[in-house]
């Protein structure tokens, strides 16, 4: 149990992160890949993806202003943006990606647009969690962790 | 950070499981050691992908490239590098990754190929492993999967 206040209030968020669904173990793996040596990459990556993320929502974005839908268009970039979430851990943008790619195959526009209103939603929801978890992060500091051997 | 499992008072049946499942995949993740040099070729198109497949390999230190495309990636190994394993996503610009692949083994590769895509319908399993990946894999790449086929590349 940690003693200091503010480490005892990232755990807190952390498993906050899990208990709500927003992510899943494979963010237990970005954690065990952080070490002395990159001591902000957990943060780094999540930034990495939001970043690059953004582009495939704009496409995305794009795409539903088009009619006829191009389903197979929009289905490949939610297939590449489903595969980005899940590299983080993100699980519930990743299950949005799920609904939204079974509503291009059976060909439903209006389950697209609903399905892609909600992933935005959860995917700002948890950009805003990670926002508040990497900044109590920077102000705990460095923990040292054990690394594996190389 | 480290990890944190939830306290032995408040845990469940569940948790235990959960911590016992987790437990055992860090012993996955710690219980390797290579004894030879092996290198890979990562070849994705998603940025984020591309970097934590990179970074898991090298975490084992495996010596790793990555390609953001297809044509790229049969234009290195046209060049003559060789690596012991080549991970391939299905999802690629300028060349798809099943074209990449079918390419690859029709240049004479035979190293090990793990195909990833983000959804692990039949098809599409089918058709990566038609192309010629040896393993299809959904994505994230994890050390369950991993670990086994670094352990079988170096002679473990």
């Amino acid at each position: 149990m940690e003693r200091n206040p503010i480490r005892r209030q990232l755990a807190i968020m952390r498993q906050s992160l899990f208990d709500q669904g927003h992510v899943d173990e494979q963010f237990v793996q970005l954690e065990e890949l952080q070490d002395d040596a990159n001591p902000n990459f957990v943060e780094e990556v999540v930034t990495l993806y939001y970043r690059d993320s953004a582009r495939i929502i704009l496409n995305i974005e794009q795409a539903l202003e088009r009619k006829p839908f191009d389903f197979g268009k929009l289905d490949a970039y939610m297939h590449q943006f489903k595969g980005s979430s899940s590299s983080i851990g993100a699980k519930k943008v990743k299950a949005e990606s799920t609904l939204f790619r079974e509503c291009c195959k059976s060909g439903n526009g209006e389950g697209c647009m609903r399905s892609f209103q909600q992933l935005k939603k959860e995917y700002a929801t948890l950009r805003k969690k990670f926002g508040a978890y990497f900044q109590l992060a920077r102000q705990a500091g460095p923990v040292e962790t054990a690394s594996r051997p190389k | 950070m480290a990890p944190t499992l939830p306290s032995g008072d408040q845990a469940s049946d569940q948790d235990n499981w959960d911590n016992g499942r987790l437990a055992h995949k860090r012993q996955l993740l710690t219980e390797i050691v290579l004894r030879n040099r092996l290198t890979a070729l990562v070849v994705g198109g998603d940025t984020t992908c591309r970097v934590l497949e990179q970074l898991l390999l090298r975490s084992y230190g495996v010596q790793t490239q990555g390609v953001d495309n297809g044509r790229d990636a049969i234009a290195l190994i046209a060049s003559g590098v060789k690596f012991n394993l080549i991970i391939i996503d299905m999802i690629l610009s300028v060349l798809n990754g099943l074209e990449a692949t079918r390419q690859i083994r029709d240049m004479g590769v035979h190293c090990k190929m793990l195909g990833v895509t983000a959804c692990s319908g039949e098809s599409e399993r089918q058709a990566f492993l038609a192309a010629g990946v040896d393993v299809f894999i959904e994505k994230p790449l994890d050390p369950e999967h991993l670990v086994p086929i670094l352990r079988e590349l170096d002679g473990q």
